[in-house]
Formats: structure tokens, C-alpha cells, sequence
């Protein structure tokens, strides 16, 4: 009896102990429940349907604008807009909930994320409901559509789309005695004017960087593309499924090379992976020039407000390859077959909706996001528009002198975020005096193509 | 649980004969106690030992991009963790941390403790100062101190300026970042430990102090002879805690370093994160479970075999 009792005081004292490392394996039992209302079979019912995004702060009051018009002018359906934290994030809780079917109709996700989503089998490509009503997708911008369309077929409707290009502070390059209309636009020019934009004050101290980037896989994917080279084997991923990255060559080292060179010289300051961190850098005057997503346009004219003058260039390149040019960043809209096709009609009306012209007008004007839709340039509002913020130009420009070959379609790998969570390492590495540029990339690319390997291998094909 | 069965029985056998005649007594007796266990076991099964022994079952697997299992690997994830310089790296830093986390929080809780245990004007006021961080959750806490160590708008750079000392890359320098980690995890414990001590400190009877100052012992040395033996069953209690929970510290490695810069703030718990929830390789996450559990195992064991025996009951 005596030997009883200890055993169940045991196992529970045992229970406790379990509980304590227990707490990250249980969070995948719980499904994220969705709101999903049954319908009715009346006639003028309304459709409710879930849409998730990843859109937060002023990108995402945007985003709920537009959801709010489309419910207004659309009284049969009704759009509830879910924030569920960053793209990774979003993804994650998608996966998770996809175990128990509790998706929801729409999500939102990233450029990155195309792969596996159409490896997933949860989503009908809109190519199905392109084809039945004979939309016409002739207006759409042909890098996305290049982007997008996997093993023939548009599988996701491009909704945010985006590049990267080079922020710099008029101000501070007339102070250098640069001229503040022709931004730098390679990487001997960035060091060049980045000596001379620097700025020491009496004990040495730094107080302007030349030149800055977020240790951001993103960027190395668009240096590649911009120096005309592959990221992974089998055309990016696109004449047949990625075995491998190959980053590794002569355009990989390239990048962290000349990044490894302005930081040592102190020309380039490093305020780590945060995105924000070096963003806010720049809007604080603590340095002159970085690069960023045209989507962060809005947020740093905002953050800067009257402090000094923004001006925008081209990504600066590192090589004189013609055929490169920038890849499609952002992100892009699924339905998913959750539910009924009755649904899934539903969201393909909102999707219509989001991508028409007035609609990508306001998305452009609030954000810094390109429209997806040429027609957007007929209109005068934009032009209007254009002529009062240039610096919303370069993007338009800069995707507008991109060939679209594979290099610029971008890759298409299974396990992207891991892949670029690694290169972000291998980076943080090289300029930390952990590894030389030759060893880090060697050894990102045999962890990557581990995990591709293992993806290709449990998914079957 | 054979052995154990016999015995029950036996006994049970050694009850029956001497309450003949009242079975239902017998039954009653018996039976209930589990009954009041009920409740409680079976939420321990469901959350606790299903999940534990389902993780055990996931790490023998291959599983895909979608969660579900694939194929059978046998021990194969354990073997390639051991093997892997990235989970061995994340075992030195979860010691590393451990280390620098534990015996600090410790430390400073007690002294804090023993400055409010004194009679002092206005002692409430401090008291419920050195408890504040118990009353911030450890993501705010994280976003708050991810601002003060901000490379470009940061206060404690800032301050540190005024001292000439040069900008410390904290969140960015892999140097600093477990550094920066192990302050904000030192803070938040803090409240937590300063209750537990400055209960301890409490409870022992003032005559002891009094006695020793009559024999002329001066204030560091009653702290030496008598707080810290009086206060060890409190002291003992805070260190296995602590130890516990820097072993699963997540919430401010999360937000503030995402286990970087190059992985030197990549503890194990970080790690299981991201193999379960971003690269989805449920049947290695589970693996490295089952490794932390049976590191805490040992620890936990080893703490009440050494530890306990210096610790001096009432």
C-alpha cells in the first residue's frame, strides 16, 4: 500500500518535472480555433468568411480600410480580417490549424512561402476560378505573374507586392558636398560616398554611418538576383523542384564580402537583424544611406517627417550583369479549400476586389506597396500622386527595367524561411570574425540542402 | 507495478479479514482516497503524461513539412543531435546562461532582502519596489529592455557615454547578446526571489540576532553563522526553482535576439521552438526534448542528493 501511494506521489512529482519541459511540446495539440459560422440556406444569407494577414501597424489600418469598403459595398458576404502577427508567424499558426482543418478561406503569404503552400494541398489555385470566369489578367504586372505562377498555373493572386531600393538622406549629402540627385548606384560608389558621409564626433565616437543594411536574408536573395545568379539549382526551382542552393559561388561571397569590407572600415554600421532597428537608424539621422523594402516608403517619410530629405535609388549593384534586376517581394493571396466551393467563389470576389485598380491606388498611397495592376498608371490620381512623392517612383521604375529570367522570377524551395534564417547566420558569422565568407556560405548550404532533402523526401516527391 | 499489486492485495486481504462483515466500509475506505486523486491525476494525464509519452513516440519519426509523421528512424534524431555542432553549442549556451542567470539573481535578491528586512522609515516602499518585476510579464519586460539596449536610440548606451565608455553592440555583438539576455532575466527574477527570501528572512526569531550581537558578533558575521544556515531550506527552494526556469528561459530570448547573434543566445528551449514551430521537424524537436528532460532529471536529482544534506531544517 505504502509502495502504491509512493508510486502515484512519484508519477506526479514526475508530472511536474515533464511540465516544466512539457510546456513547448503541448502547444501543437491546441488548435487555433477559427470563426466559422454554418450557413444558412436562405437566399439573401450572408457569407462570412475569415481572411488572415500579416499586415500590422499603419500597413495594416490600411488593410482593415479596405476590408470595411468591401463589406460595405458587398452585402452578401462579409470579410473578417484576422491579424496573426508577422508572415513567419502567420504561416505557422496556418500549419498548426491546417492539422485540425480550421484554416481559414483566405490567408495572406509571403513571397517565400509559395512552395510549400503548393506542396500543402490546401489551396485551389485561383487559376481555377481565372479560367471558369475568364478574368483578365492581361493588366497584371508580368513579373508577378512571373513570380507566381508555379508549374504553370497562377496559384496565388499577387495582393502586396514589393522590392527593395536605397533609402539616403538628401541633407546629409549636401553637407558631404555630394550631389543629393544621383545616389550611388554600386557598391564602389556606396563605399566611395559612405566615406564621406561618415561622421566622427571629438572622442571618435561614430554619429552617421555612410551606409547600412538589417542582416536580412532578403537582401542577399535580391543581391543574387541582381548580379544575375541562382539561389538554388533546377532554374530557382522552377524548371524542376530544388535539390539544392547554390549560393555559394563567385555572387554569394560577392555580397558578404563588400558587406564584411564597409562594416570593417567602419563605413557601414550593423544594428543587427531587426529590420526596424536599422530603419529607425536612419529615420535618427545615425546613418546616411540603407536599404529597405519599397513598403517601408510611408513609415520612414513619416518617421523622418521635416528632419532632413528622402531620397530613393535603385538597389545598388555589385556587378555590370545586364540580365539582373530585383525579385518580387511581399506577399500574395490563397484560397484555401477549407470549406465549400461556395466559399471559396466568396473569396475569390474579395480577391478581385483587392487587386482592382481603385483599390491598389489606396494600397499603393498608404504603404509604399507597388500596384500589382498596370491600370493604376492610367489613372490620375496617380499621376497626381507621383508627382507630389517622387520617391514613390524608383520602385516602379526599378521593376520596370527588371528582365524576368529565372535569376529575377526568384527561387522557389520548400523550406525558404529556414534557408534564409540560415544565410542570415552565416552572414552574422562572417561579420562577427566567426568564419571566413567561403566557410560560412559552404556551411549554410549543407544545413539548407539537409533540409531540402528531408523536405522533398517526407513530402513524396 | 507487479509487486505493487501483490502487496496491495495483500493487504487489502489483511483488512478484509479484520473488518468482516462491512464491506462497503472496507470499499469505501479503500477506494476514496484515489477517487480524490481523480481529478487531479487525470488532468495530469491528458496534459502532462499523454503529451510527454507521445513526444517520446514523435522522436523515433521523420516527420513532414505539414506535422505529420513519415517514417521510422529509430534513434536516429538522437543521434544526429549529438553529433550536430548547433544542438551542442545550444547546450553550452543553456549552462552558459544557467550559470550566469542563477547564482546572480541569487545573489542580489538576497542582499536586496536583507536591506528590506531591516527597520528602516519607509521599508514598504522599497519592499514593494525590489517585488516589482513579479508584476511584468516577461514579454513586456523583453520589449521594454529591447529599446533600452536599442543600437541607435538606446538609453543604456546612451548613459554609458557619459562614463566614455563606447557603444556596446548589445543585441548585435556575439559577445554581448547572451549578456544582454541574462540582465533581463536576472531582473525579472528578482521579485520573485525577494519574496521567497525576505519571507525566509522573516521567519527567524530576532533573540538569535540579539544572543549573537550580545556575544559580540559583528553584522557580517551573523549573516554568515546565522542568516544564511536558518535561511538555506528558503535559499535551497530559489536555487532548484531558478534552475528550472533558466533551463527554460524563452520568452525574452525570443523577442529580444531570436537565439542570435550567431546562435549565441540559441538555449535549448529556443531551439526546440524553432525545430518544432518554424522549420516544422516535429520528430527532431522531440527529440531534443526528451534531452532537456533528461538533463533536468539528473540535475534535479543531483540537487536533492548534494543540497539537501547541507540544508539545515527546523
Amino acid at each position: 500500500m505504502i509502495i502504491f501511494k509512493r508510486a502515484i506521489s512519484l508519477m506526479l512529482i514526475l508530472g511536474l518535472l515533464i511540465a516544466a519541459i512539457g510546456c513547448s511540446n503541448s502547444q501543437k495539440q491546441t488548435a487555433t480555433a477559427s470563426t466559422q459560422s454554418t450557413p444558412t440556406s436562405s437566399q439573401d444569407k450572408v457569407i462570412e468568411i475569415t481572411f488572415w494577414h500579416a499586415m500590422g501597424g499603419n500597413l495594416g489600418a490600411a488593410l482593415n480600410k479596405m476590408v470595411e469598403n468591401f463589406n460595405k459595398t458587398h452585402p452578401n458576404i462579409k470579410v473578417i480580417a484576422q491579424f496573426q502577427g508577422n508572415y513567419d508567424e502567420e504561416l505557422n499558426k496556418l500549419r498548426t490549424a491546417q492539422q485540425s482543418k480550421s484554416g481559414p478561406d483566405i490567408v495572406q503569404v509571403y513571397d517565400i512561402g509559395t512552395r510549400f503552400m503548393v506542396d500543402s494541398g490546401w489551396a485551389v489555385p485561383v487559376q481555377k476560378f481565372i479560367d471558369e470566369e475568364k478574368y483578365d489578367i492581361s493588366k497584371l504586372e508580368p513579373n508577378l505573374l512571373a513570380y507566381y505562377t508555379v508549374e504553370n498555373k497562377l496559384y496565388s493572386m499577387p495582393f502586396n507586392s514589393s522590392t527593395p531600393i536605397l533609402y539616403y538622406n538628401k541633407t546629409a549629402f549636401k553637407d558631404a558636398g555630394l550631389n543629393p540627385d544621383t545616389p550611388p548606384k554600386n557598391f564602389e560608389e556606396i563605399e566611395q560616398y559612405g566615406k564621406k558621409l561618415l561622421k566622427k564626433d571629438a572622442s571618435g565616437k561614430v554619429t552617421q554611418y555612410g551606409y547600412s543594411m538589417a542582416i536580412y536574408g532578403w537582401f542577399f536573395e535580391q543581391f543574387m538576383a541582381k548580379q544575375g545568379a541562382l539561389y538554388a539549382n533546377n532554374g530557382n526551382g522552377r524548371d524542376a523542384r530544388a535539390t539544392a542552393v547554390v549560393f555559394n559561388d563567385e555572387a554569394g561571397q560577392n555580397i558578404v564580402n563588400w558587406w564584411k569590407k564597409l562594416v570593417d572600415e567602419g563605413v557601414a554600421g550593423n544594428f543587427g537583424r531587426g529590420y526596424d532597428d536599422t530603419l529607425n537608424a536612419f529615420t535618427a539621422g545615425r546613418t546616411a544611406m540603407f536599404i529597405a523594402s519599397t513598403a517601408s516608403l510611408k513609415q520612414v517619410l513619416d518617421g523622418v517627417g521635416n528632419k532632413f530629405e528622402v531620397g530613393t535609388g535603385f538597389l545598388p549593384a555589385l556587378n555590370d550583369s545586364k540580365d539582373g534586376g530585383v525579385i518580387i517581394g511581399g506577399a500574395s493571396l490563397w484560397i484555401l479549400n477549407t470549406r465549400s466551393e461556395e466559399y471559396q467563389k466568396a473569396a475569390w470576389e474579395f480577391i478581385k476586389y483587392m487587386v482592382s485598380p481603385e483599390q491598389q491606388l489606396f494600397w499603393h498611397q498608404n504603404t509604399g506597396y507597388f500596384p500589382v495592376t498596370k491600370a493604376v498608371y492610367d489613372m490620375p490620381e496617380m499621376k497626381s500622386h507621383l508627382e507630389k512623392y517622387p520617391q514613390f517612383k524608383t520602385a516602379i521604375e526599378q521593376l520596370h527595367s527588371t528582365p524576368i529570367n529565372r535569376a529575377t522570377q526568384g527561387a522557389l524551395i520548400g523550406v525558404f524561411p529556414e534557408a534564409r534564417q540560415t544565410v542570415e547566420k552565416a552572414i552574422e558569422k562572417v561579420l562577427q570574425n566567426q568564419a571566413t565568407t567561403k566557410q560560412a556560405l559552404d556551411e549554410a548550404l549543407k544545413s539548407i540542402n539537409k533540409a531540402i532533402e528531408n523536405y522533398n523526401q517526407t513530402i513524396g516527391k | 507495478m507487479y509487486r505493487i499489486e501483490t502487496i496491495h492485495s495483500k493487504e487489502s486481504y489483511k483488512v478484509k479479514r479484520h473488518t468482516l462483515g462491512m464491506p462497503l466500509k472496507n470499499f469505501k475506505a479503500e477506494i476514496e482516497p484515489y477517487l480524490y486523486l481523480l481529478p487531479a491525476a487525470s488532468i495530469f494525464i491528458a496534459f502532462t503524461f499523454y503529451p510527454f509519452f507521445k513526444t517520446i513516440y514523435i522522436s523515433l519519426f521523420m516527420t513532414g513539412p505539414q506535422g505529420g509523421l513519415s517514417k521510422f528512424i529509430g534513434l536516429k534524431n538522437y543521434f544526429d543531435l549529438l553529433a550536430s555542432p548547433d544542438f551542442l553549442n545550444s547546450l553550452y549556451v543553456t549552462f552558459e546562461f544557467v550559470l550566469l542567470t542563477v547564482p546572480f539573481s541569487i545573489i542580489i535578491s538576497l542582499v536586496l532582502a536583507i536591506f528590506a528586512n531591516l527597520d528602516i522609515k519607509g521599508k514598504s516602499v522599497f519592499r514593494t519596489f525590489y517585488a516589482l518585476p513579479i508584476s511584468i510579464s516577461s514579454a513586456s519586460a523583453a520589449v521594454i529592455w529591447t529599446l533600452l539596449f536599442n543600437p541607435s536610440i538606446g538609453f543604456i548606451n546612451y548613459l554609458l557615454s557619459f562614463f566614455g565608455i563606447p557603444a556596446i553592440g548589445w543585441l548585435t555583438d556575439v559577445k554581448w547578446g547572451i549578456v544582454a539576455v541574462s540582465i533581463v532575466t536576472i531582473w525579472l527574477n528578482l521579485g520573485m526571489n525577494f519574496i521567497f527570501l525576505l519571507g525566509g528572512l522573516q521567519n527567524i526569531p530576532k533573540d538569535l540576532y540579539e544572543s549573537a550581537q550580545i556575544d559580540g558578533a559583528n553584522v557580517f558575521l551573523q549573516h554568515v553563522k546565522i542568516t544564511i544556515p536558518m535561511l538555506s531550506p528558503t535559499l535551497f527552494f530559489v536555487t532548484v526553482v531558478d534552475i528550472i526556469n533558466a533551463f527554460q528561459q524563452f520568452g525574452v530570448i525570443n523577442i529580444m535576439t531570436q537565439g542570435g547573434p550567431v546562435d549565441s543566445t540559441n538555449v535549448i528551449v529556443y531551439s526546440i521552438y524553432r525545430d518544432a514551430f518554424f522549420n516544422f521537424r516535429f520528430g527532431v524537436a522531440s527529440a531534443e526534448s526528451i534531452i532537456l528532460f533528461v538533463i533536468l532529471l539528473i540535475l534535479t536529482v543531483l540537487q536533492f542528493k548534494t543540497g539537501e544534506r547541507r540544508v539545515f531544517y527546523r
